[in-house]
């Protein structure tokens, strides 16, 4: 038999209609492993189904869910109940909406406004380098590659961007300066001046 | 002006991202490999009912939009002298069968991925409006031709009338139908209630693809190599059942004999209940395999059963149950991605790509790596065929244009009752997938049709709380519902109609695949329930062109 965890969802919740923003208090059964996500859909369907939560893929591969909980930026699709009590130490959760962009309703964001940030680094070749005679395609070294293939696993999740305090400033921040960093050691691009000055 | 309407909050989101293995293209620098090749193999593995002219189109594009990921920034893969590196896939040969290749393409594990943020940045570079968190309600028609769609912005919560000369559905998949399911949230299937609410056919909705392996809680897939590197599917007893349903191949043998026999022993009471996710399952043995095969070759499954299990597969059982994967059948088209009638005749101005249309590339069996790459070479085919149509007549604005979308949602919001939208939902993925899923029957799909019935009855009493329509999760997932019923309903009364069993559509009371039943299904349904089929031949264009390996080409026994 599974272990049983009383939990605590504290929710920021903000209504665009009412212009309000308030804390409501869920308490739920759950094991172990359910993921937020799933208690977030549980909420909707047991308690509350007015409370609007973000997630698309739901196995960290899009970055739709982000969420604050206690005050960290994290993936509701990969947080475990029983990794978040270890984490935390508490069976209470206070769980808030990321700060990167302004919020739609409860805990969904507008994601495009975060995204502004990402279209202003260019995410793709500025100016693509002429193929060599008689090439069909590009060489790259598989070591060449692997100097910034770590930083295109990246989703723009923005959780990075929501911890970071510099991202509030001039600095585009850390996800957006990542995407142009990866053009930056592309072979293929041509434009490395234009991208130092967007850095 | 184009613009790219997505369901998501930004295209990166899309289901596309979360592909995995690779995309399939026979490189013409590759002696060894031809297209011809990859052409008998998508023929092979769709149960000889892929449409051979589509089939013969995308494989013969494929190495020209590697070329063109490859242009435009894409991180694949590299082999040691730096050229795109390939991998093995199952199901792909050389020689008709006689040996394994190496064809796919990949983006590390990754490549849907790749594809997306490249395609995606060349959206952004060359213009491209995205209009984000926004559903299509409706088609627009006039004279015969679809001029444009009534568009519900959620997250403004506003309705949007767009004309357009020539519209194109991309909608994806409908996997949120089944309880356990590789797909994401927002695969609803709703461009093909859309299509049906037109009264236009959807294509083999019963083609449905379970992987056998799925994760239990998220559903994603344990990769096959689980399996080929030794691991041992076990029921409650501990016993090694596949013994029982392939005493050669054991737990090798092919997918649908393993999802086949891992419910089977579900069925019978030999699975587990997971009481967490109230998901009845069997466990896949790792324990004994050695301590590389954990930390080199099944790294990456290993970190999935540990971030979304907490199990560590090295010393603990892990929890795995088939999970709906890839739907073959969808919006009908042709070649070009133009979307036909009932009558298979073209319905200018309107066209379908990816998971939501059928052309057919994939007939009723989808071999892996094949989708990624009908993505792209129908992407580009039906682009260029739009291009085209833009220079034809324009027609004008049809009259009433959005009234049904708005008594629909008007209705959605007015509803009163106890009903439950997320309780109703439960219910009716639950009932796909023990009647309509890996097994079906006669008995079963009758008793999940007047099921299907109830349950569209039930929830018009379920009533709305949010009223303010920004946002409005819950108006949302109404609607979400109601395109998963009409989808769950075209897949039932497809899999009744087919008594037969053909790829992944499997009947236990008629385990053989039938010359009766080689075409492919057509479904209309004017009234829920209520439905109409017709027929579409399957082309054999390769076959009857009596060129070198036409023979390869015939209609042939599915074995391996």
């Amino acid at each position: 038999m599974s272990k049983t965890y009383s939990l605590t969802l504290t929710i920021k919740r903000y209504d665009p209609d009412r212009s309000v923003t308030w804390f409501q208090t869920y308490r739920l059964d759950s094991g172990p492993i359910l993921r937020f996500v799933d208690l977030f859909r549980r909420i909707n369907v047991e308690q509350d189904a007015t409370l609007a939560w973000a997630s698309s893929c739901e196995h960290a591969q899009c970055g739709s869910c982000s969420v604050n909980v206690n005050g960290r930026p994290l993936l509701a699709c990969e947080l475990l109940v029983e990794n978040a009590v270890t984490l935390f130490g508490t069976t209470e959760f206070k769980i808030a909406p990321v700060s990167v962009a302004p919020v739609v309703r409860d805990l969904v964001v507008d994601w495009e406004k975060a995204y502004e940030r990402v279209d202003r680094a260019k995410p793709y070749i500025i100016k693509p380098k002429e193929l060599p005679p008689g090439m069909t395609e590009h060489r790259i070294s598989p070591q060449d590659l692997a100097r910034y293939e770590e930083a295109t696993r990246c989703i723009n999740c923005f959780c990075c961007a929501d911890a970071c305090i510099s991202g509030i400033r001039t600095f585009i921040g850390p996800n957006a300066a990542i995407a142009s960093i990866i053009r930056m050691m592309d072979p293929r691009e041509e434009e490395k001046n234009e991208r130092l000055n967007l850095l | 002006m184009i613009f790219a309407v997505t369901k998501v909050a930004h295209p990166q989101k899309s289901h596309t991202s979360t592909a995995q293995g690779g995309m399939a293209a026979v490189d013409p620098k590759d002696k060894a490999d031809k297209s011809i090749y990859h052409m008998f193999d998508t023929w092979k593995g769709g149960d000889c009912s892929s449409d051979q002219n589509v089939v013969r189109r995308i494989i013969d594009g494929g190495w020209e939009e590697v070329q063109w990921l490859e242009r435009k920034g894409i991180h694949f893969s590299r082999d040691e002298g730096g050229s795109i590196a390939k991998r093995q896939f199952g199901g792909h040969t050389v020689e008709f069968g006689k040996g394994d290749v190496l064809r796919a393409v990949f983006v590390a594990d990754r490549t849907g991925k790749g594809m997306m943020d490249t395609a995606w940045g060349e959206a952004l570079k060359g213009g491209s409006r995205f209009i984000n968190s926004t559903v299509v309600t409706e088609l627009l028609f006039n004279e015969g031709c679809c001029v444009g769609a009534v568009l519900f912005k959620v997250k403004e919560g506003e309705f949007v009338t767009v004309l357009a000369k020539a519209t194109v559905l991309a909608t994806g998949g409908s996997g949120q139908v089944f309880r356990i399911t590789t797909n994401c949230r927002n695969n609803t299937g709703d461009g093909l209630a859309v299509i049906l609410r037109a009264g236009l056919p959807v294509m083999d909705p019963e083609a449905v693809q379970f992987h056998p392996t799925g994760i239990v809680g998220p559903g994603i897939l344990a990769s096959e190599a689980l399996r080929s590197e030794g691991g041992i599917l076990r029921n409650r007893e501990m016993e090694p059942f596949m013994e029982r349903y392939a005493p050669k191949m054991k737990d090798l043998a092919p997918r649908d004999i393993v999802a086949r026999a891992i419910e089977t022993e579900i069925r019978e009471g030999r699975g587990i209940m997971h009481y967490d996710h109230q998901i009845e399952h069997v466990w896949i043995d790792l324990r004994h395999l050695s301590a590389y095969v954990h930390e080199v070759k099944l790294k990456e499954v290993a970190s999935f059963f540990k971030t979304y299990t907490n199990l560590d597969s090295r010393t603990q059982l892990c929890p795995v149950r088939p999970s709906n994967h890839y739907h073959m059948g969808g919006i009908p088209t042709n070649e070009h991605g133009e979307v036909q009638d009932a009558s298979n005749r073209v319905v200018p101005g309107l066209f379908a790509i990816g998971e939501c249309a059928c052309a057919s590339l994939h007939g009723f069996n989808r071999l892996g790596t094949n989708s990624l790459l009908e993505l792209l070479v129908m992407g580009r085919s039906t682009g260029e065929r739009v291009l085209s149509y833009l220079k034809e007549k324009q027609v004008p604005t049809p009259k009433g244009a959005g009234e049904a979308t708005l008594d629909l949602f008007a209705n959605y919001l007015e509803a009163h009752g106890s009903e439950n939208v997320g309780m109703i939902r439960q219910e009716m993925r639950e009932l796909m997938t023990c009647n309509v899923g890996v097994f079906r029957t006669e008995n079963g799909m009758q008793e999940a049709i007047a099921s299907l019935i109830a349950l569209k009855q039930r929830i018009t009493e379920a009533a709305i709380s949010t009223k303010d329509m920004r946002m409005n999760q819950e108006l949302l997932e109404r609607w979400e519902l109601d395109n998963l019923l009409d989808n769950a309903m075209t897949i039932a009364q497809g899999a009744l109609m087919r008594k037969e069993s053909r790829g992944a559509h499997f009947r236990e009371d008629h385990p053989e695949r039938s010359e009766e039943f080689q075409y492919h299904t057509l479904v209309s349904m004017t009234e829920f329930g209520r439905v109409s089929f017709g027929k579409r031949p399957i082309d054999m264009s390769i076959y009857e062109s009596r060129g070198e390996y036409c023979e390869q080409f015939r209609i042939m026994p599915r074995k391996y």
